[in-house]
């Protein structure tokens, strides 16, 4: 009803100022948050949002005004450029000295700018907060629809927010002839490859604004349309170039942006402004530099800064407790955790044993091959994105194949598929049955941070929690629970069930496995370890050791201004960490078939996906 | 500290770190199998068939395969499943999944592996047998 009452404003609204603005058929907008915010696209069961979904987005953002605040008054103590002499033009200058911790504090700024979206209520980091890891922020969207909702409330994409820390460090995406296999790449489903930009992290952080379940920008060259605006160009032109954001955009170029992505009334033009070809190349540039700068942050000692307690240990700062130590033996040997989590190890030499190590690099363990693998996780019904079957208020849908989507990760991205990106590279085509439900192997770095109040990810521990989601689909809800998918996934804990479904006398991620979403390529280098309970919770102790913020405070760690969570298992049999979020569980509909848009696409998954 | 952490430790502060990526290392020189195969589970839904070789070395993705069916002679189906090398483990332990099979079912198989570009790792086992639950 509310929602009614507001579209009656606007469109008294239009009336009184539609000789002024309405523009080659384009809906006035206003941009302001308050409004935008209330047209609620809400097409979800009773039970699916989560109760407290607005109050944590406006907390969020209010979080976000105070790092920007903070990244503001970073940029104005920079120090005065050191200008040096270079040719006439508008080159920019060489930053003698502050170059680095400018383009650094650009990147920041721009990170947490939330006008960079068309509500101008969302930022990268609504979904990207530092002291969860640079992951969501807000622990009831990660206990239930694990995806954030964009500028449109309530659209939402469809994986969880993956941290954004040592994101950088992935190399371009590549297949590997001599292996067989493909290394590098952001996003889940590598769908950031970096061929442009050269670095998959600065093309990832371009992905998000036009993202049309997301910021959702209809147009990249609203990136370059709201930097023009920012309080922060000077900093940008200082960088990139004085004339840089020199663009003549067009009237209605404010009315485009304060539209999203996907609105019927755009006609599928991903360019609806119009500019001049060589404005359209300005602007292009401003969006390579966006991403540019915002990796430049990402790979900063703001953000990716090798400060946990394992990095203390190694220079023999720190010394592990008893559990982390066997957590840590247990990580490289029986759990064979580090086939693709990779740390680096030399090689414990036993007698006889033969020394395989291979070629040093620089850096501290990464904890990741750079690869992808699919670990067989169940559907999680719990999803936002099976629920936008039907069209918003501007008339865009976000999935109109329902239960009937299945998430093939870079398998999709390599067919250019639905709900992913066009694949740069023709050869990669043929690929993609051989990497259907495969994703990224995300670095085991940070996955366990949290806002320091709420010193732990594990619920019934007796410390106040904070609730993370985990993979791409957020199924898994506790690192304990983690590791023992890790550990049972193909014991006898495997049933032929959807999630919700588990037989009487199971207990969900404890004694009963749902089936996998995608079947094929499934990686069994885990799923039956053979760990006790005790060497699961050893895992969990070392993971834990691998949170930055030890040796020195992590930045922005202490913005979180939300509430931990308690529970008492004298009252709640999901009070542990074996059974967190179980309270959530929701029984997963009769699953139609795999809609031919997705598993239909050639190369086919090969078996077929039901 | 705990001895393996030196090493990491020294090898870190020496520059001596492993590759970041899974690395390539030597083939072993001959692949045998040293335990198994067996079957851990023989369910109705899920079967797991594991065996354990000397490490194969070489890519770092190798595939388990078992060759199954119901006759002896002609162990037409198919299974196999990824595996990722640890290079620093002597031994690998395959495990490929069948799923639904029909319960109190006499199966026979064999199992192989080979590497990520289908490379034979060189040793297939003899003929073993399981009945479903």
């Amino acid at each position: 009803m509310r929602s009614k009452s507001v579209l009656r404003l606007f469109i008294a609204s239009l009336i009184v100022l539609g000789a002024l603005f309405i523009s080659g058929g384009f809906l006035l907008w206003s941009s302001t948050p308050q409004i935008f915010n209330q047209l609620i696209y809400n097409p979800y069961p009773p039970g699916i949002l989560p109760p407290n979904l607005n109050s944590e987005i406006a907390r969020v953002l209010r979080e976000i005004d105070v790092v920007e605040a903070r990244a503001i008054a970073r940029w104005h103590s920079l120090p005065p450029p050191t200008r040096l002499p270079m040719r006439p033009g508008p080159n920019p200058p060489v930053l003698q000295g502050s170059g680095t911790e400018s383009i650094e504090t650009l990147g920041e700024l721009m990170l947490f700018d939330k006008n960079m979206s068309p509500g101008r209520n969302q930022a990268c980091t609504s979904c990207h907060m530092p002291y969860a890891g640079w992951s969501g922020p807000i622990p009831s969207v990660n206990a239930t629809i694990i995806a954030y909702p964009g500028t449109v409330h309530f659209r939402a994409g469809k994986r969880t927010a993956q941290r954004h820390t040592y994101a950088p460090f992935f190399p371009v995406l590549q297949f590997n002839q001599e292996q067989g296999l493909f290394f590098g790449g952001n996003f889940w489903d590598s769908r950031a490859t970096g061929y442009r930009l050269r670095n998959p992290d600065a093309e990832q952080a371009q992905g998000p604004p036009v993202d049309t379940q997301e910021m959702g920008f209809p147009d990249t060259a609203c990136v370059a349309f709201r930097l023009q605006q920012s309080v922060y160009r000077p900093l940008f032109e200082l960088l990139w170039g004085k004339d840089s954001l020199n663009i003549n955009f067009p009237a209605n170029t404010e009315v485009i942006c304060a539209t999203p992505g996907g609105a019927a009334v755009f006609g599928g033009n991903p360019e609806p402004i119009k500019l001049k070809p060589e404005e359209r190349t300005e602007a292009q540039s401003a969006y390579d530099h966006w991403g540019s700068s915002i990796d430049a942050y990402e790979q900063s000692v703001q953000v990716s800064n090798f400060t946990s307690k394992f990095d203390a240990a190694l220079k023999g700062n720190y010394k592990m407790t008893a559990d982390e130590m066997a957590g840590f033996n247990l990580f490289n040997g029986k759990g064979n955790c580090n086939s693709c989590h990779v740390d680096g190890r030399g090689t414990t030499l036993q007698p006889g044993q033969k020394d395989t190590s291979t070629t040093a690099t620089a850096n501290p363990p990464l904890f990741t091959c750079f690869g992808s693998a699919n670990e067989g996780l169940p559907l999680n019904p719990r999803n936002a994105f099976y629920y936008q079957t039907t069209p918003d208020s501007f008339g865009f849908i976000g999935n109109p194949f329902g239960f009937g989507y299945r998430d093939l990760g870079m398998g999709t991205f390599l067919r250019s598929g639905f709900g992913s990106a066009p694949n740069p590279n023709q050869n990669w085509i043929q690929f993609a049955p051989m990497v259907d439900g495969q994703f990224q192997v995300a670095t085991v770095r940070n996955v366990a941070m949290t806002p320091p109040q709420c010193p732990t990810t594990e619920a019934g521990t007796g410390k106040p929690y904070f609730q993370k989601e985990f993979f791409h689909n957020g199924y898994i809800k506790s690192l304990k629970q983690l590791v023992h998918f890790y550990n049972t996934r193909d014991t006898s804990f495997a049933y032929p069930v959807t999630s919700g479904h588990c037989p009487p006398g199971t207990i969900e991620r404890v004694t009963c496995w749902p089936m996998k979403e995608v079947p094929n390529n499934l990686d069994t280098t885990t799923g039956m370890l053979g760990l006790s309970d005790t060497e699961e919770n050893q895992i969990v102790a070392f993971l834990e050791t691998l949170t930055d913020g030890f040796t020195a405070p992590y930045p922005n760690s202490d913005t979180f201004t939300g509430q931990c969570a308690t529970c008492d298992p004298a009252t709640d049999p999901n009070c542990s960490p074996s059974r967190q979020g179980n309270g959530e569980l929701i029984p997963t509909p009769p699953l139609p078939p795999c809609a031919p848009a997705i598993c239909g696409v050639s190369p086919t998954p090969s078996p077929a996906i039901q | 500290m705990n001895k393996a952490l030196l090493a990491l430790s020294i090898m870190i502060l020496s520059g001596s770190l492993l590759a970041q990526e899974s690395p390539i290392t030597p083939r072993a020189e001959r692949v045998q199998i040293s335990e198994g195969p067996e079957v851990p589970l023989a369910g109705g839904y899920l079967t797991v068939i594991r065996w354990t070789v000397n490490n194969p070395g070489g890519l770092p993705v190798h595939y388990g395969i078992v060759h199954y069916g119901t006759d002896p002679k002609n162990l037409g189906q198919t299974a196999k499943n990824s595996i990722r090398l640890n290079p620093y483990h002597s031994s690998t332990v395959f495990r490929v999944n069948l799923y639904d099979l029909p319960s109190k079912t006499t199966y026979y198989y064999t199992v192989e592996s080979i590497d990520s570009i289908g490379k034979s790792d060189g040793v297939t086992s003899e003929v073993n047998t399981f009945t479903t639950q």
